[in-house]
């Protein structure tokens, strides 16, 4: 498989500006502004199928035609680099290794929705990929593919590396609005959405990294090459972070609709150390948690991971093995999300704390039989009943982790003690 | 007022603000700039950030609790901040957080006495694949062992 | 305004476009209960006590953040969001300390009330609460409970909003994020006390008003602040014949749901302090007390023959009484020079949200009744200090205690040949007086106020004068009476009747449709 995304992180010094040029980086965004209006470009960009690889896969260019063209407000496009989602690395590879094609998308999704200033939110923890952002955008300023009038075509733009201060909440779009504006990162009720009414009132269009990295590639090879690639619906390649009992972690990039089982099993090398599979989460901490029968036949993409009764998410793998105490594992989550929500909504700010005490109590021996369906019921609450999906994220793997290992909570409980890792 | 920026952090805090389009948007950039000339977030930190930038001062005091990075007060030269998380949780962060705490001779949330390391736990910093790992000041150290955060520490003055 | 029609429970409802399913739900009395929203301030939609489910909508959704559209069907209390709300309770219900009993929110509770119409389970939250701050003094008016404290931010939004004060925030993250000043700031603009009102919950108590009274005990009675001209409507709370508090009543043409503090603890000043029972005159230099009928007769008898007269009646004095006063001035003297107190001083920006310059809540409409010789009041005191007059009638205010300087006003007022002083203290003035006649405040009385920008409001009596006193009406009809008045008024009712034939600008306007909302002058039907 031709690789997309990670096409250039081998290259020595794959950073810098002369190593992504010698690629033909920028190629694409010389394409744009020589040649494309910008109607051109989102039509080729829903042409390509490409979905948000934040998590949700909404389609992208579809998500940049919702900004209306005739506002007289400024536009903003955010490139959303607040990668936090446990389990999760693969933005952080990209931003390290390969920043220009970052820079280079945002410039293009910039241009597609006419903005002149673009901000790179980045989580604030990622100092060193900070800085490799910042040092890819002097550069492209410096070679004149950022400021005013690009390649003499008469577009300005400006982009802004922005870090974040960590909360993984920012990485919520409307909540790194707010931040952006210089807030508490608090999401924001909708409607109005972003596309309209984004940062400061404005019409804004957040993507993040991996979506925007794939856009250079997709100009340059055309929708159609793109298209090609994947399932009917899920299009393209995706990266995704493996993580935890797994004999080989690390980023991968695989066609969409690759088999799940394959690939843990042949590209990742197995289950480390020869031990069983227990459970594998494969869209990052805050999806439920598939059974080792669940993933027999689920093929990476949006709509066969969702079948099986999780969701892609980001893409985030992460591997429990059979020594995994499954409690401790919920608790452990749970536990990430009580100290993570943002604290506006009463379900989720009080829901979540609830959550935690109870797996917390069950973890240290003095749980309760009721305390499941307690459990149960308390995520069941907090779904789908706050401002922002955070609510979901939390509920959803704790249900999942209850529903799937039932009997191990129950022996936990009886025994006041893990029965698995001893 | 006491807490003022230095001539030269005063120069960043001008460049950095005319680059945003409003200057509230420039909090962020603006309270790092804060942490890293005063040491921490203190009271008067927070008015001289809010006098500078034009908020109310109780709006960047909300700012700055939310943030888990900003720090209200004093921490160690090395801020040691073990992730927790659970990818890095099944790869043995518990050990080396036990391994860090009875080396430093604190618990969580202390600081050594000769103000060298203060240690936290964190949540997920986007480094699963090589976990178990640290953040100390702005730097990662991943795929730790116990000999490395040995090597590690000893490397920090 | 395009009309919208939803369906809300089966039911057809019309509504405007704009307009969100909590105010079309609200406009035809279908009750949705909610926390953090509130008409006056932007939509934070954080305490999830409005959800609501729509046909074809999967998930539920927010009655304060949802506008209404053509032919949407909502339903308020279908099972699912029953089990939202009652979901949402508990969790809110889950860190709060749950000691009603000694909180003073008790009985105006939205977490009580909603909890026995929404809730009634016990709480399944069986481990430790988390703690926060209890009565953390904010400001002079306002103490914190953070352990009540629901997080709707309707406070931080009134301060952010309103008054662009911007005192309070929310701080920390998660279930430890919790309202805080910045430290050694206070909480004191003048508008401060109302997060008291919006305060869903018990977390912000009036300092001035806590422990004294269970609110279950208050009586409540529509009324006009006097505080200034502005005319905010307030409900005049009292326990045992003595005012409580003042809380604003919604007024949307006047001080929509707010109330400054200034007014709303003016009645500690105005009501406070011994009361004058019994009418006093002077004999051999000192007061004594006398009967009404004496003290009356030496009244009459005393300002008819004291010459130049002037007649000095307070700005917290109704229209009705205005009007009596006027007329009997008119009756003694012809050249009675007649003013309402009337003084204005400098009111910062967030002042004049609500205030007006004066501390006189009925200059305009008294000045319309008659009292006034177009001279000012300004004017009047010159002359007065200046010793033009031999007799003086002073109603409500004593013109010693407001006066920069005391002394010169002492000295003539001690010049005088006749000074009566009405009042219902004996204050400095009333010292002075020939005469005492003990009267009645603005709580005890009826009558109607004309603000500032001509909206005439009715007074209601909220407590009952002591023993002894007279309305003021009472009196200036009695000595109407003694100067030859034929007329009779049977009732507050029927002088406002009367000046409202009379008097040009209250042409037509009729007693009873002044309502609780006030009616604008010029309003009434001409006949």
């Amino acid at each position: 498989m031709e690789k997309i995304l990670l096409r250039n992180i081998d290259v020595s010094d794959s950073h810098t500006l002369t190593a992504y040029k010698s690629r033909g980086g920028y190629g694409s965004w010389r394409k744009i502004v020589e040649s494309m209006t910008p109607e051109q470009l989102i039509n080729e960009v829903k042409a390509s199928g490409l979905r948000g690889r934040g998590g949700a896969g909404f389609p992208t260019g579809m998500k940049w035609s919702f900004v209306p063209k005739d506002s007289p407000k400024p536009k903003y496009l955010v490139c959303n680099a607040d990668e936090s989602e446990p389990g999760t690395f693969k933005d952080r590879l990209l931003i390290e290794k390969d920043p220009h094609a970052t820079v280079e998308g945002t410039l293009i999704a910039a241009y597609a929705i006419q903005s002149h200033t673009a901000f790179i939110y980045i989580r604030g923890e990622l100092a060193f990929g900070a800085g490799r952002l910042e040092q890819a955008v002097d550069e492209a300023i410096q070679a004149g593919y950022i400021g005013k009038n690009i390649f003499g075509s008469g577009y300005d733009l400006d982009v802004i590396v922005h870090r974040g201060a960590g909360a993984y909440i920012c990485g919520e779009e409307t909540a790194l609005l707010s931040s952006l504006e210089g807030g508490r990162g608090w999401p924001k009720v909708k409607p109005p959405f972003p596309a309209t009414h984004g940062l400061f009132g404005c019409p804004t269009v957040v993507n993040n990294v991996e979506t925007l990295a794939a856009l250079p590639w997709i100009i340059e090879h055309g929708a159609v090459a793109y298209a090609a690639m994947g399932t009917e619906k899920s299009k393209g390649t995706k990266l995704f972070s493996v993580s935890g009992h797994i004999a080989q972690p690390g980023v991968y990039e695989v066609e969409m609709g690759y088999p799940f089982k394959k690939f843990l099993n042949e590209d990742c090398g197995g289950v480390a150390n020869g031990r069983k599979l227990k459970g594998v989460i494969p869209g990052g901490g805050s999806m439920p948690v598939l059974l080792p029968e669940e993933i027999e036949k689920v093929n990476l993409d949006y709509e066969s991971v969702q079948a099986a009764g999780s969701l892609l998410g980001s893409g985030g793998v992460i591997v429990m093995d059979d020594s995994t105490c499954m409690v401790g594992a919920a608790w452990n989550l749970a536990r990430f999300f009580a100290h993570e929500s943002c604290g506006q909504c009463s379900p989720c700010r009080e829901g979540c704390h609830w959550m935690e005490k109870i797996f917390r109590r069950i973890e240290y021996g003095a749980g309760e039989k009721s305390d499941l369906d307690l459990i149960l019921n308390v995520s069941g609450n907090i779904m789908g009943n706050t401002i922002c999906p955070f609510g979901d994220a939390a509920a959803m793997p704790a249900a999942a982790f209850i529903k799937k290992y039932r009997d191990e909570f129950e022996a936990h409980i009886a025994e006041k003690r893990c029965t698995v890792a001893g | 007022m006491s807490v003022e920026f230095s001539p030269e952090t005063l120069k960043k805090f001008e460049e950095t603000v005319n680059r945003y389009p409003k200057k509230e948007a420039a909090m962020l950039p603006v309270l790092y700039l804060a942490q890293q000339e005063f040491g921490h977030l203190g009271e008067e930190a927070i008015a001289y950030v809010a006098k500078i930038l034009e908020q109310p001062p109780a709006r960047v005091h909300g700012v700055v609790s939310f943030y888990s990075m900003l720090n209200m007060k004093p921490v160690g030269r090395h801020h040691v901040q073990v992730c927790r998380t659970l990818p890095c949780a099944l790869r043995g962060a518990e050990k080396i957080t036990g391994f860090l705490k009875q080396k430093l001779g604190i618990e969580l949330g202390q600081t050594t006495s000769d103000k060298r390391f203060t240690l936290t736990e964190v949540e997920c910093l986007a480094s699963c694949g090589t976990a178990p790992m640290m953040q100390i000041n702005d730097d990662y150290y991943e795929n730790l062992t116990e000999a490395k955060v040995t090597e590690i520490l000893e490397s920090l003055k | 305004m395009d009309p919208v029609n939803i369906i809300i429970d089966g039911r057809e409802v019309v509504t405007t476009k704009g307009k969100t399913v909590i105010q079309a739900a609200a406009g035809v009395g279908i009750v949705i209960p909610y926390y953090c929203y509130h008409p006056k301030l932007t939509i934070a939609g954080n305490c999830r006590m409005c959800l609501i489910e729509i046909e074809k909508m999967p998930k539920l959704q927010i009655a304060c953040n949802t506008q209404a559209t053509e032919a949407m069907s909502v339903l308020t209390q279908s099972p699912k969001v029953l089990a939202a709300r009652k979901a949402v309770m508990e969790f809110l219900l889950i860190n709060h300390p749950v000691d009603c009993p000694i909180c003073d929110q008790a009985g105006e509770c939205w977490l009580q009330d909603y909890y026995m119409t929404h809730d009634l389970q016990a709480s399944r939250f069986d481990a430790r609460k988390e703690h926060d701050r209890k009565r953390e003094i904010f400001g002079p008016n306002v103490v914190f409970d953070g352990e009540r404290c629901i997080k709707c931010t309707r406070c931080v939004r009134f301060l952010q909003e309103i008054t662009h004060t911007n005192e309070l925030a929310v701080v920390n993250r998660a279930d430890h994020s919790t309202i805080a000043l910045f430290p050694n700031s206070v909480l004191d603009n003048p508008l401060s006390a109302n997060v008291v009102d919006i305060c869903p919950v018990g977390a912000l108590t009036d300092r001035d008003f806590r422990f004294k009274v269970r609110v279950w005990y208050l009586q409540k009675t529509p009324s006009i602040c006097p505080g200034c001209s502005t005319g905010c409507n307030i409900s005049v709370e009292t326990y045992q014949n003595r005012i409580a508090r003042f809380k604003p009543r919604i007024n949307e043409t006047v001080n929509s749901h707010w109330l400054c503090d200034e007014g709303r603890y003016c009645f500690h000043d105005l009501t406070g302090g011994p009361r004058l029972t019994t009418p006093m005159i002077r004999q051999e230099g000192g007061l004594v007390p006398t009967t009404w009928e004496h003290a009356l007769q030496a009244v009459y008898a005393g300002v008819k023959s004291a010459g130049s007269l002037a007649g000095i009646l307070s700005g917290r004095n109704t229209n009705e009484e205005a009007y009596l006063f006027a007329k009997l001035a008119k009756r003694i003297s012809a050249n009675c020079v007649l003013e309402v107190f009337y003084r204005e001083r400098e009111l910062t920006e967030v002042q004049k949200i609500l205030m007006s310059p004066d501390r006189s809540p009925n200059f305009r409409g008294a000045r319309e009744m008659g009292v006034s010789s177009n001279g000012g009041f300004e004017s009047l005191m010159e002359k007065l200090v200046a010793g033009n007059f031999s007799g003086v009638y002073v109603v409500g205010e004593d013109l010693i205690a407001t006066n920069g300087d005391r002394e010169k006003v002492r000295a003539a007022l001690q010049k005088l040949s006749f000074l009566v002083v009405q009042d219902t203290r004996l204050t400095e003035t009333a010292k002075l007086a020939h005469v005492v006649l003990p009267a009645t405040h603005f709580g005890e009385k009826e009558g109607t106020y004309t603000n500032r920008r001509g909206r005439v409001q009715k007074l209601n009596a909220a407590v009952i004068p002591p023993d002894g006193a007279l309305q003021d009406c009472d009196i200036f009809l009695r000595l109407l009476d003694a100067a030859g008045e034929t007329h009779s008024y049977a009732s507050v009712a029927e002088i406002f009747a009367v000046l409202a034939r009379e008097i040009p600008s209250y042409k037509g306007l009729d007693y009873a449709s002044i309502g609780d909302q006030g009616i604008e002058l010029g309003s009434g039907s001409v006949e």
